[in-house]
């Protein structure tokens, strides 16, 4: 008995940290800005206003950032999981001399972290002349996601027998039908983590947006809120209906596959 | 079937671009630009040799930046431990709603860091934010404080960067939680030991390995962490007081405009990281061999 009270307690503590704050965020975006500023303060609105998101439309360039932040994280989800089951495809599926010490140093850049190259990672960007693009978003991004999906599909594609996608050749399946039709949908919850790591670290990612875009118009999220937040008196109800805005693609895209995420959690484990 | 290795090459060649281009020769190049004075816009370049490294040397500022670097990763890092690790003991209990609980944990660690910093300077707004107001009204302080003020800017930022990350050490230990043999904890509760006993002799030692690597990770990305900083205090007023090394590099090439200096920075960034690292191993493969 004593041990389930503190169960529940701990639990509930938990959730109060881990929600709460997020609760707040909520309600505050929800009230009518009398409300957001009266003592005591309301956790439940006692009306509940869409002024705030309104404001957000139609005064802001929020639906401009949003929108670049949709294309840019799809665009990087794209070609992050084209590029990297192509090489951990070759990383696997061939043998040649030096792959094994190939797979090393693609691990060892996954150890610099973006602030100890943004300096030349700059200069570069600008000399290529696509500073102030979409594309050097997509390709920062796509960069830095390389090495961890790598070798997370590598895994995976090691994990699926050569022998399937041998029969289906023998079948007289042509190399890119075995790959498309048998390694392809068995390598598919790998796929789906690494779809998620990368989706998640482009639509967070506050420094490269912030070095390599200049233009409003070009802005993500992240660095657009920013400058609203920047603006000279905060309007916390149309700030706080911006974080809700941000926070609802993350969740839902959690929410839609979280099975797969809990399934990971005991990966490898001997309990479920 | 005959694979030909070229293929392999062929598949690999864009990956290897991209982290070639984009990782290694930035990284390259870092280290030359270290030697330089450059301009951050302009193409113009002297190389100084050591000059930027003996200038830092002597720098209060850099060394303050150190500081706040040490005491910032130091405090977070302590903290998330703690508040992590309790969370995973508990959701590897079994109780209802553990489920969703543990879905509901890793929300602070999927939002967007601008979320979490405006989320958190919103509640700890000195006027009309719910912190000051829970506090007045339990008379546990008896003015508003000003939390994002300069005396306590460093702590409110441990807060929120301790609530950001905590989640990493919840899923990271709950993985390793789940797979220690339940017939250990059988067998020590027949021999009469209770929860404490428990803990330290079975959970330490099984999930000692995985705390290795947790603390060795988070040091890391807290040490080198920018965007949490610079989003919570800003360049100007208070970020004085809360300028780690990664502000302070970013805030010579990007405000200053002195790329050579802020690459100066990013090397001896990097160094501090290295010697760190080499330091714990040693320290941890000693205590390994006398255990």
């Amino acid at each position: 008995m004593r041990r389930s009270l503190a169960l529940y307690g701990g639990g509930l503590l938990l959730l109060a940290i881990g929600a709460f704050p997020l609760a707040w965020m909520l309600s505050t975006a929800l009230k009518p800005s009398g409300e957001i500023f009266a003592t005591p303060p309301t956790l439940v609105p006692r009306v509940v206003t869409l002024e705030n998101f309104q404001r957000l439309f139609t005064e802001t360039n929020f639906v401009t950032y949003f929108t670049n932040s949709v294309v840019v994280s799809l665009a990087t989800v794209a070609l992050t999981l084209s590029v990297s089951s192509m090489g951990a495809y070759g990383l696997t599926r061939f043998t040649f001399a030096g792959r094994e010490r190939v797979a090393g140093l693609i691990l060892m850049t996954y150890m610099f972290a973006p602030i100890m190259i943004i300096i030349p990672f700059y200069i570069l960007v600008k000399q290529l002349g696509i500073v102030n693009t979409r594309l050097a978003l997509v390709l920062s991004y796509t960069t830095f996601c390389l090495p961890f999906c790598l070798w997370l599909l590598r895994s995976f594609f090691q994990s699926i027998p050569l022998e399937l996608e041998e029969a289906a050749l023998v079948d007289g399946a042509t190399l890119r039908r075995a790959v498309w039709h048998v390694v392809l949908p068995l390598a598919l919850p790998g796929l789906i983590a690494a779809g998620i790591f990368t989706f998640i670290l482009a639509w967070n990612d506050f420094l490269f947006a912030l070095v390599l875009i200049t233009s409003d118009e070009l802005k993500t999220l992240p660095v657009g809120v920013n400058d609203l937040f920047n603006a000279t008196i905060v309007d916390w109800g149309m700030i706080m209906a911006a974080g809700v805005m941000i926070t609802i693609p993350t969740i839902a895209f959690f929410v839609a596959v979280q099975r797969y995420l809990i399934q990971g959690w005991g990966a490898g484990g001997v309990k479920g | 079937m005959k694979r030909h290795p070229l293929l392999g090459w062929l598949l690999l060649a864009p990956s290897l671009l991209l982290l070639g281009g984009l990782v290694v020769f930035p990284i390259a190049y870092n280290v030359w630009l270290s030697l330089h004075d450059k301009h951050a816009f302009m193409p113009v370049q002297s190389f100084v040799g050591l000059k930027h490294y003996v200038y830092f040397a002597q720098d209060p500022e850099f060394w303050s930046s150190v500081r706040y670097g040490v005491i910032y990763s130091g405090a977070t890092l302590v903290l998330q431990l703690l508040l992590g690790v309790s969370a995973a003991l508990l959701l590897n209990e079994g109780f209802r709603g553990r489920n969703l609980l543990r879905g509901v944990v890793l929300f602070p660690y999927m939002i967007p860091t601008i979320v979490a910093v405006i989320l958190w300077k919103w509640l700890l707004n000195d006027s009309y934010g719910l912190v000051n107001y829970l506090l007045l009204e339990t008379r546990v302080v008896r003015a508003p404080v000003a939390w994002l003020g300069k005396d306590y800017i460093m702590w409110s930022l441990i807060l929120t960067s301790v609530w950001q990350f905590f989640p990493f050490v919840v899923v990271t230990f709950l993985a390793r939680l789940q797979t220690i043999p339940p017939e250990l904890y059988e067998a020590a509760k027949v021999d009469g030991a209770g929860t404490w006993r428990r803990l330290r002799h079975i959970t330490l030692p099984q999930t000692r390995n995985v705390l290795f690597v947790i603390v060795l990770l988070r040091s890391i990305f807290m040490f080198t962490k920018f965007d949490t900083v610079w989003l919570m205090a800003g360049e100007g007023g208070v970020s004085r007081y809360v300028r780690t090394l990664p502000v302070y590099a970013y805030a010579r090439s990007f405000t200053y405009l002195q790329a050579g200096m802020g690459a100066a920075l990013a090397v001896v960034m990097f160094l501090l990281l290295l010697a760190a690292t080499g330091v714990y191993f040693r320290a941890f493969r000693d205590e390994e061999a006398v255990a």
